[in-house]
């Protein structure tokens, strides 16, 4: 199997976990405010965010730029074109940053991952189970959870964040085979816009906060531009994901194939 | 015996000290560099089998596999009962057996952060580990506290830790779920190896409980044998005598497609692709897992002779060409020994055994030179096989006899009336 280097393997982590992960969570549904928070509304709430973080007939594109902090290091920037096609099951992603590493690409179709070297213009093959290695991420990672049914709602409280008051749902995992056993989402009250998420280990350490600053509305869906991330256990640890260039439009069949990989170095 | 012919050709040897001593001296170079090679090969191999013996807890493993009902893989052994059953039965030695559970994690101390693969040891007891793991700084009575850490000198010091700081861990459960642990560093122990470095110890049941797994719960068991050379063996054995205690067991035998492979990923990724119910085992040995370093030595090996014979025809000309000088020099006395009654075998025998003790004297040096290079107990060291070095000896005798055959067969030939009136 392809060996990364941890740098990347950390870029991986983030794509995966913003492309299969925190977009789904961080759908907006145009709904309207709402009074009181039963526990049916609230298990409404997750089963649309389930809903918003898919595109159904549709495909996704856009370019990311993930900026890492660590106490005593220089920041690292990587930077990546991201194409996604949900009903098929299938992704793309072009490392555009750094130098080093530019030209390389992740291709998957159903279970199957590729990863494509330009330096010796070579495809080698993962499956979706398997670990990217030296890395926390897996390309399982990629595959988008449900929160509906992954979770359920342990508690439901209010509170604030910054000026807008929002619903504090706490989820514990339905199962043991999803990444954090104890989710706390921060939805706002007025159109149940995520602002703020928290991750827990299974013996209820806090691992990650991860904030949503800033949106922009996609063919009617608001969608996150920015996340930051807040590593709990590492202080000091922190990414910024810069989403730019989102839409939603068709795009060529080629995207999704080996060739492109190879023709886009060329 | 026969002691004139040697004398007569050790008196010519001290002749040319300077010539003789450039002329063995090539032969020495040549045998030293391919013995070089062939002992960093062997010595290779070794160690990464040594290491990854002790760093593993043994020669050859059990594992136990999973299936969920999402599909997830599960390593764990929940009861080892039927194992230690079937090792009985097999009948055959071994020194100690190990439990063990690993999991990548990344250790984290004040805003520093180092991956490390954490293995799970029932530390108290575990002599092999005490016996080769050297501390330098906390002490073994201090391991037996359940949230003990022993770490290497490397990992300590790019984390800034010292006996008595708490770090903490980040990995993922047996089940794939993130979680935390915190960890006591008790002990810092010397950098055995390159591999060493990468891993920390910790007691089993604290690790344990942080993946997922109930007391007595494991991930691999490992059994360190009298001989590495026994693995092939005991695992052969093992495997039939699990089988016939009827408990489910991956194909050892399997392939990669593409070859490239070792004989245990090969085994990790055709278990990718099967469904089972239940617990099933693999049973693997080092050489399995090392397989690809062994063809590394073998390409290694393969070169060193490729070399030894490139350096040879080129050591082969000097010698014809020095002999052929010895004899042209020596023409006049081989005239006067042929004339007083000497025969042409002896004069070969003489000239042969000229190149015989200056070689093969020089020969042992080159042999011999590459010893005061090697460290004992730094990361340089050095083994040839003594098949290997006897092959060596007598590949270039051959060739250096080879060499000087001829000119000695002409000298031999000569009348001592050609021999007398020759003036070179």
């Amino acid at each position: 199997m392809q060996r990364h280097s941890p740098r990347r393997s950390k870029a991986l982590l983030l794509i995966s976990l913003a492309i299969g992960f925190l977009i789904p969570l961080a759908g907006v549904a145009q709904t309207p405010a709402l009074p009181g928070l039963g526990m049916n509304q609230a298990k409404k709430i997750l089963s649309d965010l389930d809903d918003l973080g898919n595109f159904p007939g549709k495909d996704y594109s856009a370019l990311f730029t993930i900026v890492s902090e660590k106490p005593g290091e220089k920041q690292s920037v990587t930077q990546v074109r991201v194409f996604r096609r949900d009903s098929k099951k299938q992704f793309t992603i072009l490392i555009m940053l750094p130098e080093v590493n530019k030209g390389q690409g992740y291709l998957r179709e159903e279970d199957n991952v590729w990863f494509y070297d330009p330096t010796g213009r070579k495809f080698s093959h993962s499956s979706i189970k398997e670990n990217i290695q030296n890395s926390e991420a897996k390309n399982a990672d990629f595959t988008s959870s449900s929160l509906s049914k992954d979770y359920d709602i342990q508690k439901i409280s209010e509170a604030s964040i910054g000026k807008f008051p929002v619903w504090v749902l706490d989820l514990r995992a339905k199962n043991n085979e999803v990444p954090y056993d104890r989710m706390v989402l921060y939805v706002r009250k007025d159109r149940i816009m995520i602002l703020k998420q928290e991750d827990y280990s299974v013996n209820g350490r806090l691992m990650r906060t991860t904030l949503f600053p800033k949106y922009v509305e996609v063919e009617g869906k608001l969608l996150p531009s920015q996340i930051l991330i807040v590593d709990e256990i590492n202080r000091g640890e922190k990414s910024q994901i810069t989403m730019a260039e989102q839409t939603v439009e068709k795009l060529p069949d080629k995207v999704f194939t080996k060739a492109f990989l190879e023709q886009v170095n060329r | 015996m026969n002691t004139i012919l040697p004398k007569i050709a050790l008196r010519n040897l001290a002749r040319q000290k300077k010539r003789s001593f450039l002329l063995g001296g090539a032969i020495a170079f040549g045998i030293m560099i391919v013995t070089l090679i062939n002992g960093f090969a062997g010595a290779f191999i070794e160690n990464v089998s040594e290491n990854f013996a002790y760093l593993m807890a043994g020669h050859v493993f059990i594992q136990g596999s999973e299936k969920t009902d999402s599909g997830r893989r599960l390593h764990v052994i929940r009861d080892g009962s039927l194992i230690v059953e079937a090792v009985e039965k097999t009948a055959l030695p071994y020194s100690f057996a190990t439990k063990s559970s690993e999991v990548a994690a990344m250790i984290i101390f004040e805003g520093k952060s180092i991956r490390q693969n954490l293995t799970g040891l029932d530390i108290a007891n575990s002599t092999f580990l005490k016996e080769r793991l050297v501390l330098k700084q906390g002490s073994w009575e201090q391991s037996m506290a359940p949230d003990a850490l022993i770490l290497s000198e490397k990992v300590a010091g790019k984390l800034n830790v010292l006996p008595g700081d708490r770090v903490t861990a980040s990995f993922q459960t047996i089940t794939g779920q993130n979680n935390v642990a915190d960890f006591t560093v008790v002990a810092i122990s010397v950098d055995a190896s390159i591999i060493g470095s990468v891993m920390t110890y910790v007691n089993l049941d604290y690790l344990n409980a942080f993946l997922g797994m109930k007391p007595g719960e494991y991930m691999s068991l490992g059994f360190m044998l009298p001989n590495l050379k026994d693995a092939s063996e005991f695992s052969t054995a093992l495997y039939e005598s699990m089988k016939n205690l009827g408990m489910g067991l991956f194909e050892r035998s399997a392939q990669d497609d593409s070859g490239s492979a070792t004989p245990f990923q090969a085994l990790m990724r055709n278990q990718n692709k099967e469904t089972w119910e239940g617990v099933k085992y693999r049973v693997f040995t080092i050489d399995d897992v090392l397989s690809q370093a062994k063809q590394i030595v073998l390409a290694l090996d393969s070169s060193s002779l490729i070399i030894l014979l490139v350096l040879f025809a080129i050591v082969m000309i000097g010698i014809t060409n020095t002999f052929r000088m010895v004899m042209y020099e020596r023409i006049r006395e081989i005239g006067t020994m042929r004339a007083v009654g000497v025969q042409r075998r002896e004069v070969r025998s003489i000239l042969l055994a000229l190149v015989a003790m200056g070689g093969l004297s020089l020969i042992d040096f080159g042999m011999d030179s590459p010893a005061f290079l090697i460290m004992k107990n730094g990361h340089l060291s050095f083994f040839l096989p003594p098949a290997r070095a006897l092959f060596n000896i007598l590949v270039i005798s051959l060739l250096t006899i080879l060499a000087a055959y001829f000119p000695a067969r002409a000298a031999a030939k000569m009348t001592p009336a050609d021999a007398l009136r020759t003036m070179k």
